[in-house]
């Protein structure tokens, strides 16, 4: 069955149309070019010009595994609200939520009312990828996929400080990303994280472990190298080390130089986007950042914006969330280290737009935003649920696209921090060709998925339709019409049909010869079975709903 | 690649969810712990569906389930030993029937639940302990009357990366009736035992804490303990080099016992200001760890408190304990559960399901909660899976209801 639609404005930057009538064409799930007058068509639904796009993909929330499941049970103090903000028209799950730590269920419907198709979790433990699988697996409605971390591991410090070559690092790395069934490769902290673990408080990017004798920015060179040398679309996810910290600015600019040019993403900066300067020693140097990103084209970035009210940050970094959670609201907090793997850290956090550190993280992660000149390079994301539930998207679109709206918002920040911020000086717009970039085309390119992000033929039909309002928060909240992979699955804001989506993975060719050697650390060190540490496609699809999509790579 | 089928099993009648059961040991019945000889006996041949005692099809028993699920107007979903799979679909049932999910060791997972609710944790997996662990407190538990071979798979291990295994320090404070002889040193160092009474853990751990913070201590002894012999352990505890500090919480059954385990895990907090030390909560299963876990995640929240006078029919799963049924008093019951149920009062309905990593695959937790293992069909069966029970049930109650 063909399905059209009529009239379509379309906004698809990968495609270099911005606001084009035209009519599109689905069929099987996917765009297809207009088909023969003879073919016929089984469901038209005329648009009469309303805005079009891609269906949105979020690079980097926090949607499932070990750490998230931590925040769900950490915080009963939701489960009062639970109920209580029913919006008007959904399907949810028995304990429907729609704050910082929803349930699969409620991740999955709340992504898809708002025109999202896609979200990739952007810190699996390799260790705990089973968990992490099984928690998209229950999430409905849109595709899933997962950065898996390494560089903190203890397989992949010992292999770097015993100076194994690149190859073997890549074959390992390659090997990670098939036994964990995910999309790309992540490192936090780099060195910290096992650092920590040696009772290491802070790990600087030139200073050597205290037990392994390398530093991280060696880490970050030799992960850079294998990422590319293996072939996957995916740049490196970095978050760099001294998360957090005043004067991190500068760990963040050294870092944009250790991968010796080689692409890398460096995610949540704001939250590394400081300086040390007025009186309480906490400043924006969100300028320096944004002209670092401008310069250096082989990075890219996500912002991780804050916004105000309660919410969780779930970290792997547990060397600095150990620190954070001194400030933990409310005052609870886990830190965990795991099986020589890495870590985690959950921290509650309620930012309040009077507090100094809080309005001004605030006003760091826009004034990156409205930096950095190109849409391509920087990522619309709240580090959900760290920075802001991914359920205020709409808000912060509203934010980056009306400076009146922003400027008004700015003015009830806290006046310290108002002092210190140049916001407002900053006048800049963003264009729904602009937002269509940097969550539609913009995401796609950078993970790799060809078919997705655009609304060329061949891509896969996932597709937003809105209507053009002056309020950009609400017509971004609440899309006409979502499609997945061709069905209509979400009419006015509310879904009409329930659908599982996939997991997007990528499989670089790699010399199973690497496994002898792991075979025997894992013999000699682990606590489970290699082989139980892999994760097969028929795990991901073992309760009859999801399916693997792996990529083909370069 | 994919994951072959080799001939080992991951056990789960612990919450260790040891991987390294042979095909070849099971066939032999040869074990080193009692409790996976046990598991891997059990017999699931000529178990058949039974309405109040009498055999049944498996379409009479599933109508005659319903039937009851239909007439109660709060059912429990209860007992909950299953796995992953087994718990999404009770999820599923208890949401579609509206009932309350609990598990046959909600107490115990609720009373560390209660402490991570209230102040959050800092804790440690078995492979960092294998690997990092120079002294081990071990805190009213000697850990393998729950979990047979911790000390072979985790502590006297031959290679560790960080640490000599055989230099370990091994401290047992306070418990009852605690077998410390796995405790010894392979080369036949005894363990450290500061004995007391569990029931007087609560002022010994509350002592602890306070030495390792600093606090000024009085008393010269608290439960029979001289306090220099507490001070010498919070300064081996700080001196160490990742101390872990230990606890079951089933060992811990008394009033108000989640006090005792937020001192343990709050002394952790304190050590690791300066030093490094993380906690370790172990014991666990009946796929305890796998049920809260897939339930926080499919729901938002943690299983339920059991609450059995509230109920008017109770599911009953007892996939891992045979022998386990609901209070008695509580009913109509009907048991989704063990082939090989062993019942006192006989249940409304029974339907043997298949149980994970006997008669069919699945995936479990272990129990420190961020390593989840596949189990295979050690002794496949063709008895139906949980899920696929629940699902026919399900299909019937939406039919009835369209
Ligand atoms: S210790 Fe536990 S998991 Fe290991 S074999 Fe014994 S019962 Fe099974
Ligand atoms: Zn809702
Ligand atoms: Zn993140």
């Amino acid at each position: 069955m063909i399905t059209l639609l009529k009239n379509a404005k379309v906004i698809d930057p990968a495609n270099h149309k911005d606001g084009v009538v035209q009519d599109i064409y689905i069929r099987d799930g996917r765009i297809i070019a207009k088909p023969a007058d003879s073919e016929k068509i089984g469901q038209v639904h005329d648009l009469n010009g309303k805005i079009v796009m891609a269906g949105a993909i979020d690079m980097h929330s926090h949607i499932g595994g070990g750490k998230v499941n931590i925040a769900r049970m950490l915080l009963p103090e939701y489960q009062a609200m639970r109920r209580l903000e029913e919006p008007e028209a959904h399907i949810c799950g028995a304990n429907c939520s729609h704050h910082a730590t929803p349930n699969t269920t409620d991740t999955g419907m709340r992504y898809i009312e708002m025109g999202y198709t896609a979200a990739f979790e952007p810190a699996i433990l390799a260790v705990n990828a089973r968990q992490a699988h099984m928690e998209m697996g229950d999430t409905p409605m849109i595709d899933k996929g997962g950065y898996a971390m390494l560089g903190n591991d203890d397989y992949f410090l010992r292999l770097l400080s015993q100076n194994a070559d690149q190859k073997t690092i890549n074959d390992y790395v390659a090997w990670t990303l098939h036994a964990t069934q995910t999309i790309g490769i992540k490192v936090v902290n780099p060195g910290g994280i096992s650092a920590f673990k040696f009772n290491e408080r802070r790990q600087d990017l030139d200073q050597q472990h205290s037990h392994y004798h390398i530093t991280p920015r060696r880490i970050l060179q030799a992960l850079s190298r294998a990422v590319n040398e293996i072939g996957i679309a995916k740049p490196l996810h970095v978050h760099c080390n001294n998360l957090g910290v005043a004067g991190n600015f500068q760990t963040t600019l050294d870092t944009m130089g250790a991968s010796d040019g080689l692409p890398m993403h460096l995610t949540h900066i704001q939250f590394h986007s400081y300086g040390t300067e007025g009186d309480k020693k906490f400043s924006s140097a969100a300028a320096n950042i944004a002209e670092a990103i401008n310069s250096n084209k082989h990075i890219t970035a996500d912002v991780g914006q804050i916004l105000f009210g309660q919410t969780v940050t779930a970290s792997g970094d547990n060397m600095m969330q150990h620190l954070n959670a001194k400030v933990a609201n409310p005052k609870k907090s886990v830190i965990m280290d795991i099986e020589c793997d890495a870590g985690c850290g959950v921290v509650p956090f309620k930012y309040r737009d009077q507090n100094y550190v809080n309005a001004l993280q605030w006003a760091i992660g826009l004034e990156v935003f409205l930096s950095v000149d190109d849409p391509w390079r920087v990522f619309l994301t709240t580090d959900h649920p760290n920075g802001a539930p991914f359920t205020s998207y709409p808000h912060l679109i509203r934010l980056l696209m009306d400076k009146t709206f922003r400027n008004d918002a700015f003015d009830k920040l806290n006046l310290d921090a108002q002092a210190m911020s140049n916001l407002k000086s900053l006048d800049r717009e963003y264009s729904l060709y602009e937002i269509a970039t940097m969550t539609r085309s913009a995401p796609a390119k950078l993970i790799g998925l060809q078919d997705r992000g655009h609304l060329g033929v061949g891509a896969a039909a996932d597709i937003t339709v809105y209507t053009d309002q002056a309020d950009k928060e609400a017509m971004f909240a609440k899309p006409d019409l979502v499609f997945k992979d061709g069905e209509l699955v979400v009419k006015e804001g509310k879904v009409v049909k329930v659908v599982w989506g996939a997991t997007h993975t990528a499989k670089p060719a790699f010399d199973v010869g690497v496994e002898k050697d792991i075979k025997q650390y894992f013999d000699r060190y682990h606590t489970m079975q290699m082989n139980n540490f892999k994760i097969s496609n028929d795990h991901i699809a073992e309760d009859g709903r999801n399916h693997v999509i792996n990529h083909a790579q370069g | 690649m994919t994951n072959q089928q080799d001939s080992m099993h991951a056990c789960p009648a612990c919450g260790l969810l040891c991987d390294d059961i042979s095909g070849d040991a099971i066939a032999r019945q040869q074990f080193s712990c009692g409790k996976a000889a046990k598991f891997y006996a059990r017999v699931s041949t000529g178990a058949q569906p039974q309405i109040a005692g009498r055999a049944a099809s498996l379409t009479d028993a599933v109508a005659a389930a319903v039937a009851v699920l239909k007439q109660a107007n709060t059912p429990l979903v209860a007992g909950s030993s299953t796995d992953v799979h087994g718990a999404r679909a009770l999820v599923r049932l208890a949401q579609q029937t509206g009932s309350a999910m609990t598990h046959m060791n909600a107490s115990s997972t609720l009373r560390n639940m209660k402490v991570l609710q209230h102040r959050g944790w800092q804790t440690t997996t078995l492979t960092e302990v294998r690997n990092r662990a120079d002294v081990i407190l071990m805190i009213g538990t000697d850990v393998v009357t729950h979990n047979t071979r911790f000390f072979d798979r985790i502590v006297w291990v031959d290679d560790a990366m960080f640490t000599d295994p055989a230099a370990r320090k091994i401290i047992y404070l306070g418990g009852d009736k605690l077998s410390t002889k796995p405790g010894v040193s392979p080369d036949g160092r005894a363990p450290e035992v500061i004995a007391c009474a569990a029931e007087h853990l609560p002022e010994v751990v509350a002592t602890l804490r306070a030495l390792v913070m600093d606090k000024p201590v009085t008393a010269a002894s608290v439960a029979g303990i001289a306090v220099s012999t507490l001070k010498t352990l919070a300064d081996t505890l700080k001196a160490a080099k990742y101390a872990t500090l230990v606890w079951v919480s089933k060992d811990l059954h008394y009033d108000h016992a989640e006090l005792t385990i937020e001192n343990i895990t709050e002394t952790v907090v304190a050590l690791n200001q300066k030093s490094r030390a993380m906690g370790l909560s172990l014991g666990g299963s009946d796929g305890d760890t796998s049920v809260n876990y897939a339930h926080t995640w499919l729901n938002g929240v943690i299983i339920d408190a059991p609450e059995w006078e509230s109920h008017d029919a109770v599911v009953w799963v007892n996939s891992y304990s045979p022998d386990a049924m609901p209070p008695a008093g509580t009913g109509p019951v009907i048991v989704l559960g063990a082939p090989d149920s062993q019942f006192d009062a006989t249940p409304a309905v029974f339907i043997p399901v298949a149980t994970p990593g006997l008669d069919c695959n699945g995936q479990q937790f272990r129990v420190d909660g961020s390593v989840t293992l596949p189990l295979t069909a050690a002794k496949p069966s063709d008895l139906p899976t949980l899920s696929q029970v629940v699902a026919l049930i399900e299909a019937q109650l939406q039919g009835d209801l369209a």
